[in-house]
């Protein structure tokens, strides 16, 4: 997995690409929400239009963030979710979870 | 063993997480020789990690002399695919349910309930001597 970030209106947004199936690589997303989080950067755009495809372990990372946020006072929203990940969301009920967007730019301003 | 072994359809990996990725080339590898549609072989390569990442972390207690074996076969037209780890027999379906409302948001606990979910039939056989289980994927 590859992760990319940049902001966007104070909105950060991440990019990762690949897959994310635990290992070493699992730890540059869940490692990105935490330094996020630590500089005071609490919206939060996760673009997953460039994942192949993710296991649970990629699911776990975007719960903690999602929740470490919302405790926080911040939030997570997902954009761009290939149909692979989005049947995961829906087979694990996550779906009701996470806000997710079409865009990337429907993400950003919605906050 | 600091490194994947592999014998025909058959590797096998030390209890590391970071070999992961070697067990998903080699796996995706023998599926497109066998022309497996993409999103076939991406169901089957969610579903193999999560086997190993049970095998590595509960199985084998992540003690990485023990290692964790993954062969491929097919079965008819049916791709069966079987992980076993060297540990004191941990049973997947222990684990609770992940889509209860207690436990919807607890970041770990649902990659078992995922496997179920996207294979057509699983097997496990949990014994003293290790954890075996064996996965079968309609192949197209």
């Amino acid at each position: 997995m590859k992760l990319t970030d940049r902001e966007e209106g104070g909105v950060v947004v991440l990019e990762p690409k690949g897959k994310i199936m635990g290992g070493p690589d699992a730890t540059l997303l869940h490692d990105k929400l935490y330094e996020c989080i630590q500089e005071g950067k609490k919206q939060v755009v996760i673009d997953l239009a460039g994942v192949d495809w993710m296991n649970s372990t990629g699911l776990g990372i975007l719960i903690q963030g999602f929740t470490t946020l919302r405790n926080s006072e911040g939030k997570l929203k997902l954009a761009r979710v290939p149909e692979k990940i989005r049947s995961l969301l829906k087979i694990t009920k996550l779906v009701s979870v996470f806000e997710a967007h079409e865009t990337v730019e429907e993400a950003v301003e919605s906050f | 063993m600091n490194k994947p072994r592999i014998k025909g359809n058959t590797i096998v990996v030390p209890s590391d997480p970071q070999f992961l990725s070697d067990v998903d080339m080699f796996v995706e590898g023998i599926l497109r020789g066998w022309n497996t549609e993409e999103s076939t072989i991406a169901d089957i390569a969610i579903s193999v990690s999560e086997l190993v990442n049970n095998a590595i972390t509960h199985g084998n207690q992540a003690i990485v002399d023990r290692t964790v074996t993954v062969v491929v076969e097919q079965v008819e037209t049916q791709v069966a695919i079987t992980v076993s780890d060297e540990g004191m027999g941990f049973d997947p379906r222990s684990i609770a349910d992940p889509v209860s409302d207690e436990n919807l948001l607890k970041d770990v606990g649902r990659g078992f309930f995922i496997v179920q979910s996207l294979m057509d039939k699983v097997e496990v056989d949990a014994t003293d001597a290790g954890t075996t289980v064996k996965i079968f994927k309609n192949a197209n």
